[in-house]
């Protein structure tokens, strides 16, 4: 599974990456540190032209320079990239944020726990979830799910 | 005299009489002596109907001759001058007259004689005051009137004594002058009849000086054209009220400057038509206070907000590198625990307890600071479905604990429903938590009292000394070490901000060993109390 994960913080970057190197499924994780980037990455643009589509977003809110939620409205705005499904992982509660983000397209919102065993445990839910569950557009799901 | 009425002389005996003559001359007499004798009574009817009048009259009547020579005192006038009318008839008048005044007397009364006039009042010239038989003197209001009999002229003076009314006004002229307020009188025009000094230190006039002038050389220019309105709707409707209602109200001193004033009316109606009794007390001071407090309680409610502001965005804040520390100590301790000395695994171990207790003091920072920032409205809430709900998601706390729960018919009250389940769960918790080697028996209930509600969660717990009663509500206040009860001690600091939110108080009473009742009060709603 391909999921990238835009995420500014490097601490919480390796926290990801150890919390998906227990995962049942093998992870293909990229990251992009900026909106900028994730914008880039998922048109294919610059350094990021030889990227593939991802299955799965993972996308903090709280970036420099386009945030999570221009990101995401990019990301509706294009009639294919719509189509990935978008987690949004964030330390955010606040009401405004869960409520802005599903009425711009998020899939779902989560919020990123304060120690490490519950991160692996949510991680595992988004992966069973995501990669074993739902049904994804053929486009996008690399196995078929039947 | 006339009529049939016959005389004889001796020379001029008739020589004869007839017996006809001589009945009718007997039956003429009769009846001449009849009304000579009824004439008499009635006259002396008169003059003992004139006596008695005169002797029971209220005021003291004193006559006098044209000496000035006492000829009447009744009883009035004896008890007024204690003086017996025996001793004063004959006697000189000067003798009712203090000292002082003894030589004018005598002219005055030549004067009034002089005038011709039948009667006035007394007193023209001054305050008449008389001298009673101990010596004191009085003072009195007086008429005189002047009569002629038997070519004599007789002067009658009638007195009242108003030492009494004199008391009064003196009295009433005290209250005035000390009272703390401006006091004036008006007439129906709104013309200033009396004023007392404070007034006319308020205003800055001058003694006497507001007597005579219309009620509106007090009022601001831009107040006056609508003032007379106003007093025309105050005797419409008259009734004792404060001036007005709703409107801040000032005075205009001489000067013209201005000072805000609260004002007292009083409708007072007299011979001389409606007056209106006004008190007027400067508010410049209180006004003042008010604006003052105002003002630092809009910087208490700042100051609050902005701290509860900084309680909020700091524990949000601390709680991103937090979670580094915490996610990875935790980490290190699950890959490297046995891998580096036993210091290190010691050491791994303090840096995740201290993560993940100051995890939890955050996480109780945030939740203190929430009652206010997450409040949401009061709202009619049923108290035994809170606690019934409360309960429930205690389930396995009570049921591990064997603890029993009790729970008396709960009222209806204004509520944030969220935040009164936070108060009773912490409440019910801690009942459990403390308990003693007895399984924990919790009661809730719920009495009016005083006007509001008082619930009371009460068990058979640990208890504690009453000295700690206040401090266990304080943010992060523990009596026990973490060891033996887990918890950062913040919860009765939260229940005890939510009741404060709802209006109400908060308190424990316990006693060591024998188990702690915490009660909190809220306010009665106005319907649909259970």
């Amino acid at each position: 599974m391909r999921v990238l994960l835009v995420e500014d913080n490097a601490a919480d970057v390796d926290l990801t990456r150890e919390g998906f190197s227990t995962s049942s499924v093998p992870v293909d994780l990229s990251v992009t540190m900026s909106g900028a980037e994730a914008c880039d990455y998922i048109r294919k643009r610059g350094r990021h032209n030889s990227a593939t589509t991802p299955d799965l977003i993972l996308l903090d809110l709280n970036l420099p320079g386009i945030d999570g939620k221009a990101v995401l409205r990019e990301l509706n705005q294009d009639a294919k990239l719509r189509r990935i499904p978008v987690t949004i992982l964030t330390s955010s509660t606040a009401d405004r944020d869960v409520a802005e983000s599903y009425d711009i397209g998020a899939n779902c919102y989560l919020v990123k726990p304060l120690d490490f065993k519950s991160f692996q445990v949510i991680l595992r839910t988004v992966e069973k979830f995501w990669f074993d569950t739902v049904t994804l557009p053929k486009s996008l799901a690399k196995k078929d799910p039947r | 005299m006339g009529g049939g009425r016959m005389q004889f002389r001796g020379d001029q005996m008739p020589k004869a009489i007839t017996l006809p003559e001589l009945e009718a001359t007997n039956r003429s007499l009769a009846e001449e002596m009849l009304a000579r004798v009824q004439a008499e009574r009635q006259l002396r009817e008169s003059k003992d109907l004139l006596s008695r009048i005169i002797q029971s009259a209220m005021d003291a009547i004193i006559t006098l001759d044209e000496q000035q020579c006492i000829v009447l005192f009744n009883v009035a006038a004896e008890t007024m001058f204690c003086r017996r009318a025996a001793e004063v008839i004959g006697n000189s008048v000067e003798s009712l007259i203090p000292a002082r005044f003894r030589g004018q007397h005598a002219g005055h009364i030549r004067t009034f004689a002089e005038t011709g006039v039948t009667n006035r009042a007394m007193g023209k010239l001054g305050a008449i005051w008389g001298v009673r038989g101990n010596g004191e003197e009085f003072p009195i209001e007086a008429s005189i009137s002047q009569v002629e009999s038997g070519g004599k002229r007789l002067f009658t003076v009638i007195l009242r004594d108003i030492s009494e009314r004199q008391r009064a006004e003196v009295l009433f002229r005290q209250a005035l002058e000390s009272a703390p307020s401006g006091i004036l009188m008006t007439d129906e025009h709104g013309r200033i009849l009396l004023a007392n000094t404070e007034t006319e230190r308020l205003f800055g006039y001058a003694r006497g000086e507001l007597t005579g002038q219309p009620v509106e050389a007090l009022v601001p220019d831009r107040f006056r054209e609508h003032h007379p309105d106003h007093r025309a709707a105050f005797r419409q409707c008259p009734s004792k009220r404060a001036m007005g209602q709703g409107r801040d109200l000032y005075g205009r001193r001489k000067d013209g400057t201005e000072f805000p004033v609260e004002i007292g009316l009083n409708p007072v109606q007299t011979t001389a038509g409606s007056q209106v009794l006004i008190a007027i007390v400067d508010i410049t001071a209180r006004r003042r206070a008010e604006q003052e407090k105002e003002r630092y309680t809009d910087e208490l409610k700042r100051s609050n907000a902005e701290l509860e502001q900084f309680a909020y965005v700091a524990s949000h804040d601390l709680q991103e590198p937090q979670r580094m520390v915490a996610s990875y100590t935790e980490i290190l301790a699950e890959r490297y625990r046995g891998k580096l000395d036993a210091n290190a695994d010691k050491y791994i171990g303090y840096a995740v307890d201290g993560a993940q207790r100051m995890q939890r003091l955050i996480r109780d920072l945030l939740a203190y600071a929430r009652v206010n920032s997450q409040a949401k409205p009061l709202q009619p809430t049923d108290t035994s479905a809170v606690v019934v709900t409360v309960i429930g998601g205690m389930h396995s706390t009570i049921a591990s604990s064997k603890a029993e729960i009790v729970c008396g018919k709960l009222p209806m009250v204004m509520a944030d429903e969220v935040q009164l389940g936070q108060v009773f769960q912490n409440l019910i918790n801690n009942a459990i938590k403390f308990h003693s080697e007895l399984p924990p028996r919790v009661e809730v209930s719920a009495e009016a009292k005083g006007g509001e509600w008082q619930f009371s969660v009460k068990d058979n717990g640990i208890g504690m000394e009453m000295e700690n009663a206040e401090r266990i509500f304080e943010m992060f206040q523990r009596l026990h070490d973490r060891q033996q009860y887990e918890g950062t001690g913040i919860g009765l600091a939260i229940a005890k901000r939510i009741v404060e939110r709802h209006g109400g108080r908060i308190w424990c009473e316990s006693v060591a060993g024998r188990g702690s009742t915490f009660h909190f009060t809220l306010p009665m709603t106005t319907s649909g109390d259970a």
